[in-house]
């Protein structure tokens, strides 16, 4: 049994664990492409969690597994996966996803 | 799938007991990895960590570890590795235990120059005791211990270190997490004493009074009083005034390693041989 979840659950480019998410958005603020957002949940400690929310757009540059300090996000291989390129419109929903205070697009906002 | 942690930690322990965007659960990561590239044998590593947050990480690796007391975590080290020359060992030790309780242990041990890996997390304040001035917090920044504003003035840790006499000097940020990967497998394959400094955020302890609320407002902080050594190396001195270079600052392959003159003083004692000389330190005084 793998604790940490390590596993791609199904040819993904970017998974979570949200059982070791602290909601601390390290990991929205640091992806370039708006792949991720965070979620209001009101059984985690702060409120949130983490969500992927565009893995279509997922470009691989681990900028998130690395900066997460709690072995919450992971990305595949790049042997395994095929990653889109970066494009401005992925540049532009993560600024948008900033602006929104880390939160996902499709949550209201604060 | 993704790279295996699994393997390099104590599962039971997890999740860490780190606060939300803790600096420490980054370089852990890093350490992990970086163990995992060198491809060293898990029994053949020992990581001694002291008090304070960073003082859990000896907790989360599933290597040889030692838990040891407040700022002792070179002396501990160097006796273990004087008793096991062939196994790699790691300190890990906050800013507080390595120069403020344990500062004369962090520089005899960089003058003796053992071969012992020390990861010093900077996140410039004593965290896990609730935000008292530490040596390297910035002057004017809000701790508990003076209110008013710290007065006092700051240790820079690489220049102690290489004054010092550590053979390997490094400083990195976690807002790097790679460069911090790479920075580190070069101080874990550097023979002699390499001391690595790693500034992480504190934005509970530190930040909260200081006008950064968040693990991100802390991180733009540390990135904006550090440069890369390259670039800081362009700078006038005027420019340099509180900016910390960033990278390999001192690698010194020819100073002598503490083990190996051991070694020749067993064999003195043996009667393999008469005395030690200056001739036989690779570099002359």
């Amino acid at each position: 049994m793998s604790k940490f979840k390590t596993q791609n659950p199904g040819n993904q480019p970017v998974w979570v664990n949200t059982n070791n998410c602290k909601a601390c958005d390290i990991c929205v603020s640091v992806c370039p492409s708006g792949v991720l957002g965070m979620h209001y949940d009101a059984s985690s400690t702060l409120g949130a969690i983490i969500s992927v929310e565009h893995p279509e757009a997922c470009i691989g540059c681990m900028e998130c597994e690395l900066s997460c300090p709690d072995f919450a996000i992971y990305v595949a291989d790049k042997k395994d996966y095929k990653f889109a390129k970066l494009t401005d419109d992925s540049k532009k929903r993560q600024a948008e996803v900033i602006a929104n205070n880390y939160m996902s697009l499709s949550e209201k906002r604060s | 799938m993704a790279f295996n942690y699994e393997n390099y930690l104590r599962l039971e322990k997890m999740p860490t007991l780190w606060c939300w965007g803790c600096g420490d659960g980054v370089i852990l990561k890093a350490f992990v990895r970086a163990i995992d590239s060198l491809g060293i044998n898990k029994d053949d590593i020992c990581v001694v960590s002291g008090i304070g947050c960073s003082g859990r990480f000896s907790s989360y690796v599933d290597f040889n570890t030692v838990h040891t007391t407040h700022g002792r975590t070179i002396a501990f080290a160097t006796g273990i590795k004087l008793a096991n020359p062939t196994k790699k060992v790691i300190c890990v030790a906050g800013d507080g235990d390595a120069l403020a309780i344990g500062g004369n242990h962090t520089i005899h041990g960089c003058r003796r120059n053992i071969d012992i890996t020390f990861i010093l997390i900077n996140n410039f304040i004593y965290g896990l005791t609730n935000s008292q001035t530490s040596p390297t917090t910035p002057q004017g920044m809000w701790t508990v211990s003076q209110q008013a504003g710290n007065i006092d003035p700051t240790f820079n840790t690489c220049n102690l270190a290489i004054a010092a006499g550590a053979s390997f000097v490094g400083r990195e940020t976690v807002n790097d997490p790679k460069k911090l990967e790479k920075i580190m497998v070069k101080a874990l394959e550097h023979k002699g004493f390499s001391l690595l400094e790693v500034l992480s955020n504190c934005h509970i302890n530190l930040g909260r009074k200081n006008k950064m609320n968040s693990a991100i407002e802390n991180l733009s902080w540390i990135d904006s009083i550090t440069v890369s050594k390259k670039k800081y190396e362009t700078l006038t001195q005027e420019e340099q005034v509180n900016l910390l270079p960033t990278g390999i600052l001192k690698q010194d392959e020819e100073a002598a390693e503490y083990c190996d003159m051991y070694a020749e003083v067993v064999k003195v004692h043996q009667g393999k041989r008469k005395t030690i000389t200056q001739d036989d330190f690779k570099k002359k005084i």
